[in-house]
């Protein structure tokens, strides 16, 4: 097991090597400068290339990124002047990983529930209907449903607020749902076929020819066997959450990682945008390597190699 | 209970905690009527708090209301002095001679002294604090040499002595008043900065304050934070309102929104023409001047077709300037009359600059039809084919390439074929600076309110705003006088402008398209607000509910 986790984070380096320089190079061909101010003459744009750094070659950049990357630096950004990319990002994240968390656990207990109504009522016309809401929860993606839900709730009905974070719950509550319904829908659909498998396994049966009713067998003996691959989705799941965040966040104007990584591309903040990159590609590998640990210990017939 | 009965009450355990910690203010409260506090959006995050560095509105609109300057541009337009007591003006116009007001205070409480202006004119100017608006001190003396680094910071004209300040200009320069009151030159404590170094201005604790409030609860990333009364402003006495809220809203909709419900005081209705025409009869409705405009630049450096001035002058005869405003932009900007902005300052005569020095740009079908087939046939080439770049960001931009490129087309027939190209703004901006476009749609925001903020631009090839790499000796003649011989003589300078203007309508080498206004719902009973064309856009140092 340590052989495997050491192993693993070996490749989780490598990879996150490959992901700085891949991003690296290609920000070099994004098109725009990055100052803001259009009164600049070519002597003016001359200086502060100097002073960034940006009028060496760019084999030169990269070596001298990646070694302050080793000792920690992210640099500054350009956009907020004098503020450090992991200030930046350490603020930010924390905002963006209560609204991941919120609607992973909100979608995953909505799953939990409608997969298992679904499977009792298999071919019946609430799984029907389920079975058409999970379809269009899987297909919808979350900033249409947040454009949706903000128009309905914020605009139409006015009962929740439209915009904002910090000051009270109900304003997390649209981003929320904008979120969950993604991971809803997919759990609704893993659980309920899972769920199908189990019910008609022998021990099933068994528990039924002893007298047990439907609620009883869901809740003790069929949930806990069709949660197993649960748990493998939640990786990708957070991976999801994390990057369908992006838009969200900036629909609600939530300060969160995704609304910085999101206006960094577009204003050419080269240190912004290589700081989100690294830590989105971090955060989804661990989140996959916690995943496939927690896999193998939920389920032994897994064998970690 | 099962296993995955307690996880799942662990959950909703999680779920509770993590909002029960929200939940302060569950459904928020209704402040349009709290007398103590005022409410604002910002259109972005504030970037910074860095005096010298800060670039955009939305920072500036902060600082220019938690920094003072010597002087504070009042309801009139005129700069009056605030942290200074009185100024004066050498006769040749080359020295101000500026007094500060006996006993200032920075916000934590220690002097404000002569020597902190001293510092941020040196700090502007200075190469190693990379300023994207250090060509704002040309004109000082020595500063252009300091900018570019031939000289020392020590080298500036601005002297202190006492409670004297002492600027020295290279040239009269009459809108050397507008810079007094620039958040850009806001004094600077410089052991404050040198104490905070690499986190000087990125939260609010890292700076310190010399205006009417000061600013609490920014951390640096969050979108909700204030500005509180600060009592060691000289004129505390005068600032009636103890807190203003802001909050980030990038959305306008949004912000109408939330103005509707009473919780802005104040929410722009310019971000598209649908949400203009939507509400632009609303009673709170309010009207402001914006030193903005939107003007074409053409490539007269590179392409053989846009050199022809016959060709230039028939895409000029065939823009209705009228029509375009009204259906581009739907209203919300008005038709150029000029290069310079609508309502950005009155000429010596009293009546606005813009209409003085309007040198007559007029539609004629005809004629563009008669010119244009003229210079195709000199430029010897065949079909013109152009393209006709625009950023992205301004909703408006879209709507005004498309109009633009249907007016020529079917003005010129076969002759022309117009390609749009729109693009972010960062990537249209490097365009223009590398002359990579035929045609670009450009805006200039006016930095102060002076015509000299927008005819500086195309005085030079190099002044980084002469896109269209144009040189038109009378134009330069024109403005070189108003910054020299004339400088001292407004009416005369208004003259020079007005040489200038039509100097560039005779050779055709820009093509005015629009001036910006802002409009804004505004609630009526917050009085006191100052709205500046240029520099800070917004003042509240004044503004209270009644």
């Amino acid at each position: 097991m340590a052989k495997y986790i050491l192993k693993r984070v070996l490749i989780l380096v490598v990879t996150l090597w490959i992901v700085v320089t891949a991003t690296f190079f290609l920000m070099q061909i994004l098109p725009g400068t990055p100052y803001n101010n259009p009164h600049l003459s070519a002597s003016a744009i001359a200086q502060l290339n100097e002073t960034y750094g940006l009028d060496k070659p760019v084999v030169v950049q990269y070596f001298d990124y990646l070694i302050n990357l080793l000792h920690g630096d992210l640099g500054t950004s350009y956009q907020y002047q004098n503020q450090s990319v992991s200030m930046l990002i350490g603020q930010r994240l924390p905002v963006s990983a209560q609204l991941g968390l919120q609607a992973l656990v909100v979608g995953i207990l909505l799953g939990l529930w409608f997969g298992a109504v679904s499977a009792k009522n298999q071919n019946k016309k609430m799984d029907g209907f389920l079975g058409i809401i999970s379809t269009l929860g899987i297909s919808v993606p979350s900033f249409i449903l947040a454009i949706v839900l903000l128009y309905v709730f914020g605009y139409d009905l006015g009962w929740l607020p439209v915009s904002g974070w910090g000051d009270s719950f109900s304003e997390t509550i649209l981003p929320t749902l904008a979120l969950a319904v993604g991971p809803a829908a997919t759990t609704t659909r893993f659980v309920r076929s899972e769920m199908i498998d189990v019910l008609h396994s022998d021990y099933i049966q068994l528990a039924r020819a002893k007298g047990l009713t439907g609620t009883q067998l869901i809740r003790k003996h069929a949930y806990r066997n069709s949660m197993i691959p649960i748990l493998t989705l939640i990786g990708p799941m957070v991976a999801n959450l994390l990057t369908g965040s992006t838009l969200v966040e900036n629909i609600f104007s939530i300060p969160g990682i995704g609304q910085q990584f999101v206006s960094s591309i577009p204003t050419k903040d080269y240190p912004v945008i290589m700081g989100t990159t690294i830590v989105y590609a971090a955060m989804l590998m661990i989140c996959i390597l916690i995943t496939d640990i927690l896999t193998a210990i939920v389920d032994p017939r897994v064998r970690l190699k | 209970m099962k296993r995955w009965q307690k996880w799942t009450v662990a959950a909703v355990v999680v779920l509770a905690a993590v909002g029960g910690s929200r939940a302060a203010g569950w459904w928020g409260t209704s402040p349009s009527d709290d007398k103590s506090a005022l409410n604002y959006g910002l259109g972005a995050e504030i970037q910074t708090l860095d005096i010298s560095k800060s670039t955009d509105q939305y920072s500036n609109t902060i600082l220019g209301n938690t920094e003072s300057n010597l002087l504070r541009v009042n309801s009139k337009g005129d700069p009056a002095p605030d942290l200074a007591k009185s100024y004066s003006v050498s006769s040749d116009g080359l020295t101000y001679t500026v007094q500060l007001r006996s006993g200032l205070k920075w916000s934590d409480g220690s002097a404000l002294t002569a020597k902190d202006f001293v510092y941020t004119w040196q700090r502007i100017a200075d190469p190693k604090t990379a300023s994207q608006y250090s060509y704002l001190t040309s004109g000082v003396k020595n500063a252009d040499d300091i900018v570019a680094g031939k000289k020392p910071v020590s080298d500036l004209g601005v002297k202190a002595d006492g409670n004297t300040l002492t600027f020295t200009l290279e040239k009269p320069m009459p809108q050397f008043k507008y810079l007094l009151s620039f958040t850009q030159f806001a004094p600077q404590k410089e052991s404050f900065v040198k104490e905070k170094g690499s986190k000087y201005g990125t939260t609010a604790a890292n700076q310190i304050y010399s205006g009417p409030y000061k600013l609490e609860g920014w951390n640096g990333t969050n979108n909700k934070f204030k500005i509180v009364k600060n009592d060691d402003y000289w004129n505390a006495k005068n600032v009636k309102t103890k807190t203003i809220n802001w909050q980030v809203i990038k959305n306008p909709e949004t912000a109408i929104k939330l103005y509707k419900e009473g919780k802005l005081d104040r929410a722009s209705i310019t971000g598209s023409p649908e949400m203009y025409a939507a509400n632009k009869n609303n009673k709170d409705m309010k009207t402001v001047s914006v030193a903005a405009s939107t003007y074409l630049e053409y490539n007269q450096a590179k392409n053989p077709y846009l050199q022809n001035e016959k060709i230039r002058e028939a895409l000029n005869l065939a823009t209705n300037r009228k029509e375009l405003a009204s259906q581009a932009t739907g209203g919300s900007r008005d038709a150029a009359k000029s290069l310079v902005s609508n309502n950005l300052v009155k000429a010596a005569n009293g009546e606005d600059l813009s209409t003085y020095v309007a040198p007559g740009y007029s539609y004629d079908k005809d004629k563009a039809k008669q010119l244009f087939a003229e210079g195709i046939k000199e430029v010897n080439k065949g079909k013109m084919n152009v393209t006709l770049e625009t950023d992205a960001d301004v909703p408006v931009s879209k709507n005004t390439v498309d109009y633009l490129k249907q007016a020529w087309e079917s003005t010129f027939g076969d002759q022309i074929s117009v390609t749009e190209k729109i693009v972010p703004f960062k990537q249209r901006l490097q365009d223009s600076q590398n002359g990579n476009f035929d045609i670009v749609v450009s805006n200039w925001n006016g930095d102060y309110q002076d015509g000299s903020t927008f005819y500086d631009m195309f005085k030079a090839t190099d002044t980084g705003m002469n896109n269209g790499q144009f040189k038109n000796q009378d134009y330069i003649d024109a403005v070189t006088k108003a910054e020299s011989t004339d400088a001292n003589n407004p009416s005369a300078r208004d003259a020079d402008w007005k040489a200038a203007e039509a100097a560039l309508k005779n050779s055709a080498n820009i093509n005015p398209l629009y001036s910006w206004k802002g409009a804004y719902l505004t609630r009526s009973n917050v009085k006191g607000v100052v709205t500046s064309p240029a520099g800070l856009t917004l003042d509240l140092t004044n503004a209270y509910r009644k």
